[in-house]
């Protein structure tokens, strides 16, 4: 390697670890100011200046969650709600994604199109129309209503991402199957869906994180007592004079957790499900 | 297979996404309540009823308000189910849910939502349970919404300035300035201390603040029906304001919760504030003596010998017709008028009471800060001529964009206060 090529290499690795410094530090700064609130005694959390580092840590913040019970309520919710919608999402799209991906039929373009129509208007606007339609079946207040409600917008994504993944898988493997005498479902269930277990890993994370995250349709379709963590959170700490931004980020950051654990554990599926048929011709 | 969007694919799309949203637009109307009128309460006897309240959500109030439903639940023999909703979202939550049908029962109210709510046909008249109950005029008419007793008063008091005693007293400030001119002079002076001298609203969402000092300065800002915002007045103030900006005597990016924090930790010097934000400022201090320094100052007015100008605030009781609405309508008027229940609400939450008698009393007269609060700021104060319309919010959103405009050098003034005149009368129109 010549001298120059050696220091263009060497320019072209400290810019791309600057990149990589400046994008991680833009990702993790919220986290870190996160943990640093949490850390900090709640006197001190509005003081100005505010310092980058905190000069006095506490673990008071996160031992005054024992004072809210409701906390473990809230998580108990969170947990059923996305789990269950991360499982209903992966489970209904896994069929749909696989009709549009190996059936051929007619309207089966306009059909995944007007699947997918559904994230081109706010999801505002649906809120209303889900609340007087769980109202009328006496479905308000209930598990059942977060979770239709969460899959009504994790549905569309998931199906393109897995007709994407399942794109990928040759038809001749298929056909193979048919030929050795298995049935459609037996080849999707023995086949298709072994092969593609990145895509179903992505698709659940995606759809359980969303479920983990939603607060408008928790906040107005749950009640008290099946309110999930992000508008109970609101509810705990925020009031109309106060605000407890050192419990809330106390709460906050042991919300979090189990999404990065669940996050940490199947990360070797994500990169691949997600970008899965993406350079498929 | 191919994935490529074709122009032919697109243009479907786009078809289908309109279709979907008339499906989904459809489907909004379809599913909509119906607009019937609310159900009566037929019940003789004591009945169970909701009670909703975003003082039941905020850990500051949560025990009290818990305390008050058992008491009342114990003397009435019945159970009085809590609502709590979270504050900022409460007013979007509770009208879903009334509109829907799925709340009836007593709820807590900001005076300034009530129009909105009333607008929905379901709020009973509380005119007989108000008639004996001794509240003071204000206090009624703070419940009022076109003449009809919509909400029962349960604390009544006012935005206003709250200074610190003692950062006025260092920059040599030893009365509380009167007039606008003396207002300025006084500003200057906290200056030169290094502290930010009026932590003014500046940023859209607490803009609105705006409006109080162009009433001081003469704007009406509604004739009947007629936006009066454009006006010389509500330029002029506007104009003052940007001085201000420009003097760097308030602070860019301020809302309230900021202008709390810079007062609690002694960086700002005045601040405006409802009763309610005592209890943020004295607890989020590390100047543990900051309650002794606070005092409230009438709003300096342009003229000597004006009347100083405050915006009403407070909370009331309303009462949504249907199943329960008549024990809920004891329970509001017990809960706002009986003399132990509002002289206990306001030992332990700092709020004061409705009526003349608990007003009288020795408890309240002895608070020095709600006594010169009382005295100083809610004595003048009168509502927002805008609340009366359900879309006052929009109102005043359309004016604090156009203020901040102005604040940050965008707009003239004249030129941007005739454009928000303009936009609040089209919302009335």
């Amino acid at each position: 390697m010549s001298k120059r090529s050696a220091r263009d290499s060497r320019g072209s690795r400290a810019a791309a670890w600057a990149a990589v410094a400046v994008l991680g530090g833009f990702g993790l700064l919220p986290v870190y100011w996160m943990l640093a609130t949490a850390l900090t005694p709640a006197q001190q959390t509005f003081r100005y200046p505010p310092s980058l580092i905190p000069t006095d840590l506490t673990l008071d913040n996160f031992a005054n969650l024992a004072d809210e019970p409701a906390l473990a309520r809230y998580l108990f919710n969170s947990i059923i709600v996305s789990v269950i919608t991360a499982v209903l999402s992966v489970v209904v799209s896994a069929y749909m994604g696989y009709a549009f991906s190996k059936f051929r039929f007619r309207g089966r373009r306009s059909l995944m199109y007007f699947v997918l129509s559904s994230q081109m208007f706010p999801q505002a606007l649906l809120l209303v129309t889900l609340y007087a339609l769980f109202s009328a079946y006496r479905l308000l207040d209930t598990y059942t209503a977060l979770v239709l409600s969460f899959t009504t917008f994790t549905l569309p994504l998931c199906v393109w991402m897995l007709k994407g993944f399942f794109d990928t898988i040759p038809d001749s493997l298929v056909e193979a199957a048919r030929v050795d005498g298995a049935s459609r479902l037996r080849t999707i269930h023995s086949v298709i869906l072994p092969l593609s277990a990145p895509g179903l890993v992505a698709a659940g994370l995606f759809a359980f994180v969303r479920g983990w995250n939603d607060f408008i349709f928790a906040l107005t379709l749950a009640g008290r007592e099946k309110t999930t963590l992000p508008p109970g959170l609101v509810n705990a700490f925020l009031g109309e004079a106060t605000a407890q931004w050192a419990e809330l980020m106390a709460a906050s950051l042991l919300a979090s957790l189990p999404v990065v654990v669940a996050f940490i554990a199947l990360q070797r599926f994500l990169v691949g499900g997600i970008t899965a048929g993406a350079i498929k011709g | 297979m191919n994935n490529n969007l074709s122009r032919r694919d697109l243009l479907r799309l786009v078809g289908l996404g309109a279709g979907a949203g008339a499906l989904g637009l459809g489907g909004v109307a379809a599913c909509a309540p119906s607009a019937d009128g609310p159900t009566t309460d037929t019940a003789k006897s004591a009945t169970d009823f909701s009670f909703a309240s975003w003082s039941l959500a905020d850990n500051a109030s949560k025990a009290k308000i818990e305390e008050l439903m058992r008491g009342y639940g114990g003397k009435a023999g019945v159970t009085v189910n809590g609502v709590p909703l979270a504050y900022n979202t409460y007013l979007n939550q509770l009208t879903l849910q009334v509109r829907g049908g799925q709340f009836t029962g007593a709820a807590q109210m900001d005076i300034a939502w009530l129009a909105g709510l009333a607008a929905l046909g379901k709020l009973r008249d509380l005119g007989d349970v108000a008639r004996d109950a001794g509240y003071t005029e204000a206090a009624l008419s703070s419940g009022q919404v076109d003449g009809k007793q919509v909400g029962l008063p349960w604390t009544t008091a006012a935005i206003g300035l709250i200074a610190n005693r003692e950062l006025m007293q260092k920059a040599g400030v030893t009365t509380a300035p009167a007039t606008i001119a003396d207002f300025e002079t006084a500003l200057r002076a906290l200056k030169s201390t290094g502290v930010i001298p009026y932590a003014a609203s500046t940023k859209v969402a607490q803009l609105k603040d705006i409006l109080i000092w162009m009433q001081t300065f003469g704007s009406p800002l509604l004739d009947g029906d007629k936006v009066t915002v454009g006006d010389d007045a509500s330029v002029e103030a506007v104009a003052w304001y940007k001085k201000l900006y420009d003097e760097k005597l308030i602070a860019p990016d301020v809302e309230r919760v900021d202008a709390r924090t810079l007062f609690a930790q002694g960086k700002a010097a005045i601040y405006d504030d409802a009763i309610v934000g005592r209890d943020f400022v004295v607890k989020g201090s590390p100047d543990t003596s900051l309650a002794d320094k606070l005092d409230p100052i009438a709003r300096p007015v342009k003229n000597a010998g004006d009347k100083p100008r405050a915006v009403q605030w407070g909370h009331a009781v309303v009462v949504v017709e249907g199943e329960g609405a008549n024990t809920a309508s004891d329970f509001a008027g017990w809960l706002t008028s009986d003399e132990q229940t509002v002289l206990g609400y306001f030992k332990d939450l700092s709020l004061p009471p409705t009526t003349s008698k608990a007003l009288a009393s020795e408890q309240v007269r002895t608070d020095r800060f709600t006594a010169q609060f009382s005295e100083r700021i809610t004595a003048t104060a009168t509502p927002n001529p805008f609340w009366k319309y359900p879309q006052y919010a929009q109102m005043e959103t359309a004016i604090s964009e156009q203020v901040q405009a102005v604040l940050v050098g965008r707009a003239k003034p004249a030129d941007a206060m005739r454009d928000a005149g303009r936009a609040v009368q089209a919302l009335i129109t």
